[in-house]
């Protein structure tokens, strides 16, 4: 009965899943110009982000960023995406798949569906999904503009199939449809299909089956949700009023702490946790008491520190160090009691809440965990599948990768991390595919036409709940030349695109208005959607209403809303004044210059030259392998030495491979694809070209001035510690006492952030003195014990093996004082309630690190990046592009980014590979036009330009009539505007930013004001 | 009486002042709503016209968000647009407009809390200066009611 | 080129005083040039007025415009209806454009300008002054450096007792023309021409022997 037939696909990637990470792996690998097959078991794409509300840390959701790459015609047709799709057979080996898959009948047919809704009408019980809140129905969208944008039958649970294919208007359900079963060729796989979450039902003293206003932590999600089922109100599900209450309880079915729990963390759900206590006071009532009940709070990531003190400061969440053992609603009580102990007091507390959110950590898909047994994937007990110790997507299988949550649990930016990275190795495997390049638009006098614009509204309810986009809209149409306006609701969705171009074409609209997000993100992405339709992509501007309204004045709506139309109007204004322009195309360097040469560069620049690009590795001093030449195992016993070696051995013997060591960068000009870098190669200069850039400089072990570091023999660095460990077994035997202190130099005033290595490496180390010492007393004294993940695992371990974990406050840290022999530790143990004092043989100080920020900063002077507050390089998105740099064709990988242990930095090497051969893949560039023009016949010669601009373009040049005026070449400038700025005969205007443009922004900006 | 709320040009930079901004909005680090936000591509490009026709269209207050010294992705755009402020604060004094109600501040692109903190100080100074001395409401902007 | 520099706004808020309607007239030769009256400085200019007059409660018209070149007739005569549209006009080029202005329209023209010198620019925004337009040139003798344009004294024959340190003793960011010429023409190898006594000066073709004319006979009409 089922219809076979043979993909015609020579060396595609499979990629399996299609939530943020599958997306992010598909789209690197057809942007690198590779094939891709992308299928999901869902019906539609984005995973487990669609449930989100927002994601931290910056509290958005920021689907619509990445869902529109994936429309159909976008990514030169490299990209094939199929729903309903499931893997049911894997024959053959790397470089060579044979995968079987079945394409499941959604018993619609897309083509026809119109997504009128009649069929969910006319069969009340078929509601749009929210799990756990809504029973699953029939007919299905799973979420409100879900792609593709149509219904989808479970012909399983119909009763009335007759009665269901009658009720659509347009004859689209086929309630006989079979299922279609295909083979295709794949050189790899990536398994990027997600992770389950655990499911509290059976823990009674949690209540969750028993009570409704018990839910867990994406249910919650679902309620703080504009597409969930209470349409974005926060409202008890037991009897709909808002809760006044609200509590979490952490580490629910991780951390080995309940029946069927995982023994390691989950990773995210500390910062989750904060997230909806945040979201929940900041979006519906300030007045809601927000408490979350935790045992370690893990804001180990980039910048989640300041996350955690927002949330305490900012935001007023409370935070209470307990694991709460009942859950309980007496008879007759409308609330809920937690009953909870804390440190201070050894007594019951009974705290009654509205609403309890259990924190459930993630597990293994069963789904999954067969399709990876099929391919003969190595897991551990719990179901995960094993993974190298360098290599956190590579698999037992050889071209099998994973990536995301079904890894292991974690956050976005390590899933977006792992997807390229996993896209890196995969696509090694297969080749290039060419495909014709689309002729960028002609410009014509007619694309500017008479002016008619068009504005929309993109920022959905979702994030604006300040906003009232309707108002906005209609305020947009009664601006004059907006022709239409519309609240564009499904940014998120590439298919309902076709709906905005058709409106846009049939408003004749030739300038559009983009209200959304800021244009740093927005912008891009309209001029490649809007192109199509003949907007030309110079008439587009941006009204940043999320960042500059929704958001900075989310406490005053009345004052956002005022500010939005302002914006909007500003931005009306704006476009009515600006040119079309047209773009050139030029050839592309394909060279990659990686700086650092520690092993995150190392693995960068090894990575890009197997993929055939010409790398020029880059190292400051006089050998490669940069701060990890100081360790000697990871924590799971990985040898890092002998991974140096390697690394060094095949970077210096790479055909493709450069390297310049005892070697700084001194200066640096051109583009994306057309970089120029010069470099003092041991004091001589040298200039190099290259089309993409990778910055792996490192970071730099902390020594803080603390707790007699430097001063007495007796306390030394992890970094130290592993050495004597190492080196001297001899000492270590001898040793009674060992005190360890966490976050020394981190977590503080001057360098408020977490060094996410530490909790680590102490037990790292602490494990191996236990090894050589078993008898060994050790003490840590932290203040949150950050074993994410299954670093969990060893902490487990760790106190099984004897280790004495004690917590202290940072109102009262230990105290080292010198004891002749020893050093002396002095700490509060809070449960003792009383002071203890150890003299230590060795007291080990987890400094963690800090940015190189002397070398950052020169590097950002000469390249023109961003740093962070505390020195780092900056991303360009915190969450969806964590390697990826502001300026194009920049990407960033290792403790350079943030720190972070070894694997995680090879992570991040291998992605930002991926992400550069997004460019270097490209043989042509377009460059943009955006360069300053002079007006010849305004013009007065004046050599202001000559002598103003930094890059020297600007050149007296003798025209046809014989006159010496100034000339800018378009493709040297470098856009800056200095010159429009000093012209003193205002002869010379910057693209994209006339005066005209800017005093017209002005004007509006100021209309209301004299008003 | 109701309070006076400034309005404020705040003549970003592309690179760091408007991305700083960016960082605010998504910390939600407040600030007062009279600022208001023009993206240019380097401060170099503001031109002394942009900020006089501001105060001439009715702003309180001007404010030019650049980089960091030697920051600047044009080299010294930064450095070239704080002697136009320079000089643009002579012209206003001479019109008779405090020269403090336009100001030349310096950020990275991750200083969001800066940028609302600076922000927040200034509408604060202009407030206690007053509106603008030449906002009249007979101006001749031709959109004047 | 001709360089000049703004009045202080006060004077000429003090010009236009009577009148509501004005034309302000830039120039795109040399007062462009030395950032005083282009298009860039009209358009500051026009704002600033606007604003002074706003303040003392006064909506001053301000219509902009710059000639190619202020000093021709020609170029003058392009803005008779805008003049006819204003009640008075106030020049932004030099002495001569003004005076060109005022010479063709019966309205009141005002110049927005001090014209300074004759002058070269040393480097971007720095201007000073090398020829007094004295009628007959020196600089033939003096190694290209002008005693008369660039020493207080306008000494013919070597400096005074006040030149020390290579300096005028006026003031120290002045240096001693005398001081430049011997250098100069140590240079060149030709201090005998440092020598030559050069006789007293016939001012006569300087403004001394009063307003001074040019006429190329094969080109007048």
């Amino acid at each position: 009965m089922q219809k076979k037939t043979k993909l015609q696909s020579n060396g595609s990637v499979l990629v399996v899943g299609g939530g943020l990470g599958g997306i992010r792996a598909a789209l690197d690998l057809a942007e690198a110009r590779k094939d891709v097959i992308l299928v999901d078991k869902a019906p539609c794409i984005g995973g487990l982000m669609t449930q989100l509300d927002r994601t931290f840390p910056t509290n958005n959701c920021d689907l619509c960023t990445v869902a529109p790459f994936t429309a159909k015609d976008s990514r030169g047709g490299h990209l094939d995406m199929r729903g309903l799709t499931t893997v049911t057979a894997v024959k053959g080996k790397e470089g060579n798949f044979t995968v079987s898959l079945m394409t499941a009948p959604r018993f619609v047919n897309v083509e026809k569906c119109t997504a009128c809704g009649e069929c969910q009408r006319k069969y009340p019980e078929c509601v749009s999904f929210a799990p756990g809140l809504d029973p699953r129905a029939p007919t299905c969208m799973r979420y409100p503009k879900a792609t593709p944008y149509a219904y989808v039958i479970d012909m399983a649970k119909c009763a009335d199939k007759e009665g269901l294919k009658q009720c659509c208007p347009v004859g689209a359900i086929e309630t006989d449809a079979l299922p279609k079963v295909e083979e295709a060729q794949c050189g790899s796989i990536i398994l990027a299909a997600g992770a389950a979450l655990f499911d509290p039902s059976h823990l009674d003293y949690f209540g969750y089956a028993a009570q409704p206003d018990v839910v867990t932590s994406l249910e919650y999600e679902r309620i703080l949700s504009a597409s969930g089922p209470t349409g974005g109100k926060l409202l008890r599900p037991s009897n709909g009023q808002p809760p006044k209450k609200v509590a979490w309880i952490q580490c629910v079915g991780s951390r080995g702490l309940q029946k069927g729990a995982g023994a390691y963390c989950s990773s995210a759900c500390c910062m989750f946790a904060l997230k909806e206590a945040m979201v929940t006071r900041e979006r519906f009532d300030s007045e809601i008491e927000t408490t979350i009940f935790y045992m370690d709070m893990r804001a180990f990531g980039k910048d989640y520190e300041k996350y955690l003190n927002r949330a305490k400061e900012q935001y007023g969440v409370r935070l209470v160090h307990s694991r709460p053992h009942d859950v309980l609603r007496p008879v007759g009580m409308d609330k809920l009691q937690i009953l909870y102990t804390v440190d201070e007091a050894p007594k019951h507390i009974t705290e009654e809440f509205d609403m309890v959110v259990l924190s459930t950590g993630f597990k293994m898909n069963e789904d999954v965990k067969k399709l990876a047994e099929d391919l003969a994937v190595e897991l551990y007990a719990d179901g995960f599948p094993k993974t190298d110790c360098f290599n956190a997507v590579a698999t037992s299988v050889p071209g099998v990768y994973v990536c995301g949550t079904l890894q292991g649990g974690k956050d976005i930016p390590e899933t977006m991390t792992q997807a390229s990275a996993a896209s890196c190795l995969a696509g090694a495997k297969v080749a290039v595919t060419p495909r014709p390049k689309a002729e960028l638009p002609a410009v014509t006098p007619e694309c500017a036409g008479s002016p008619r614009v068009g504005v929309l509204v993109t920022l959905c309810d979702h994030e604006s709940t300040a906003l009232d986009t309707t108002a906005l809209v209609e305020y947009a149409k009664s601006i004059p030349h907006v022709v239409c306006a519309a609240a564009f609701e499904a940014a998120c969705d590439p298919s309902s695109f076709d709906a905005v171009k058709a409106a846009i074409l049939a408003n004749g609209v030739n300038r559009v208005v983009v209200a959304g997000s800021s244009p740093r993100y927005e912008l891009e992405k309209y001029q490649a959607m809007l192109a199509p339709v003949g907007i030309n992509k110079y008439l587009i501007e941006v009204a940043n209403i999320r960042e500059q309204a929704a958001w900075v004045h989310a406490g005053e709506p009345a004052a956002a809303n005022a500010k939005a139309k302002q914006l909007v109007a500003m931005a009306v204004a704006g476009v009515m004044a600006a040119k079309p322009l047209a773009d050139h195309v030029v050839p592309a360097n394909k060279n990659a210059l990686v700086v650092g040469g520690g092993v995150t560069g190392m693995t960068a620049a090894l990575e890009l030259a197997g993929q055939g690009a010409k790398v020029c590795l880059v190292e400051k001093t006089a050998e490669l392998g940069g701060v990890a030449r100081n360790l000697v195992k990871t924590i799971e016993g990985g040898d890092v030495q002998a991974l140096i070696a390697d690394l060094v051995e095949k970077t210096t013997s790479h055909p493709n491979i450069k390297v310049f060591t005892a070697t700084e960068i001194v200066d640096h000009s051109g583009q994306v694809g057309l970089f120029r870098t010069g470099l003092s190669v041991n004091g001589a200069y040298k200039e190099i070209e290259h089309g993409a850039t990778i910055l792996a400089t490192g970071a730099t072990p902390n020594q803080p001035q603390a707790f007699l570091l430097g001063e007495n023999s007796r306390v030394c660095t992890q970094l130290d510690l592993q050495k004597v460990v190492n080196e001297q077994p001899k000492e270590v035997k001898k040793w009674k006492n060992v005190v360890m202190i966490q976050c020394v130099g981190s977590r503080d005033a001057d360098n408020p952030n977490c060094s996410r290595l530490c909790c680590q490496s102490s037990i790292k180390n602490a494990l191996a003195i236990l090894k050589e010492n078993p008898n060994a007393r050790i003490f840590v004294l932290y203040r949150d014990l950050r074993t994410y993940g299954r670093f969990e695992e060893y902490y487990q371990k760790a106190r099984e093996l004897g280790v004495i974990f004690v917590r202290y406050s940072v109102d009262n840290p230990p105290k080292v004082e010198a004891a002749g022999h020893y050093a002396n530790v002095t700490f509060t143990d809070v449960i003792m309630g009383r002071q203890v004092v150890v003299s230590a043989d060795c007291v080990g100080l987890s400094t963690g690190f800090v940015a190189s920020r002397k070398s950052n900063e020169a590097l950002a002077k000469v390249f023109g990046l961003p740093l962070t507050d505390d020195g780092y390089f900056a991303e360009m998105h915190v969450k969806l592009r964590p390697v990826d740099m502001d300026k194009a064709g920049f990407f960033v990988a290792g403790c350079a980014h943030s720190p972070k242990v070894i694997a995680e930095n090879l992570t991040q090497a291998r992605a930002a590979a991926s992400r550069a051969m997004t460019v270097l893949a490209n043989d042509t560039l377009v460059q943009e036009a955006k360069f300053a023009h002079v007006d010849r016949a305004r013009c007065a010669a004046c050599l202001v330009c000559v002598r103003a601009c930094p890059f020297d373009v600007p050149q007296i040049t003798v025209d046809d009539k014989g006159l010496g005026r100034s000339y800018i070449d378009p493709v040297k400038c470098h856009g800056c505007g200095t010159c429009a700025a000093e012209c003193p005969a205002k002869a010379i205007q910057l693209n994209q930013f006339e005066d005209v443009q800017i005093l017209s922004s002005l004007d509006q900006l100021l209309a209301k004001v004299n008003a | 009486m109701e309070q006076f709320e400034p309005v404020i040009v705040a003549f970003c930079c592309h690179y760091c002042a408007y991305t700083a901004a960016d960082t605010a909005g998504s910390q939600r680090l407040s600030y007062p709503v009279g600022v208001k936000i023009v993206r240019v591509p380097c401060t170099g490009k503001v031109d002394a016209k942009h900020l006089l026709t501001a105060f001439e269209k009715g702003a309180d207050g001007v404010l030019v968000a650049g980089c960091l010294v030697g920051d600047c992705h044009f080299k010294d755009g930064n450095v070239k647009a704080a002697r136009r402020v320079e000089f643009t604060k002579k012209y206003l004094e001479e019109i008779g407009i405090e020269a403090e109600r336009l100001e030349m501040v310096r950020m990275s692109a991750g200083m969001g809390r800066e940028f609302a903190e600076t922000a927040t100080a200034i509408t604060e100074k202009i407030r206690a200066l007053g509106p603008s001395p030449v906002k009249g409401k007979n101006c001749c902007c031709g959109k004047a009611a | 080129m001709i360089t000049a520099e703004r009045k202080p706004l006060e004077e000429l808020l003090g010009y236009i005083a009577p009148y509501s309607r004005i034309l302000l007239l830039g120039c795109n030769e040399c007062v462009t040039v030395c950032a005083a009256g282009g298009r860039k400085e009209v358009g500051l200019l026009a704002s600033a007025l606007k604003m002074a007059a706003r303040k003392s409660g006064k909506e001053l018209q301000i219509v902009e415009h710059t000639l190619e070149r202020q000093c021709d007739p020609e170029y003058v005569e392009e803005v008779a209806s805008m003049v006819a549209q204003a009640d008075a006009v106030v020049s932004m080029a030099c002495g001569c454009g003004v005076q060109q202005m005022a010479m063709r329209y019966a309205k009141p023209v005002f110049p927005a300008l001090n014209t300074k010198f004759m002058g070269g620019s040393e480097r971007q925004g720095v201007w000073d002054e090398r020829c007094a337009g004295c009628g007959n040139c020196l600089l033939g003798v003096t190694g290209g450096i002008c005693p008369i344009a660039r020493c207080a004294k306008r000494l013919m024959n070597g400096p005074c007792g006040g030149s020390a340190n290579g300096v005028c003793e006026i003031t120290p960011d002045v240096p001693c023309a005398w001081h430049l010429i011997w250098e100069r023409l140590e240079e060149l190898g030709q201090t005998e021409d440092y020598l030559e006594i050069i006789p007293a000066k016939d001012w006569k073709t300087a403004q001394g022997g009063g307003p001074r004319k040019i006429i190329r006979e094969d080109l007048a009409e």
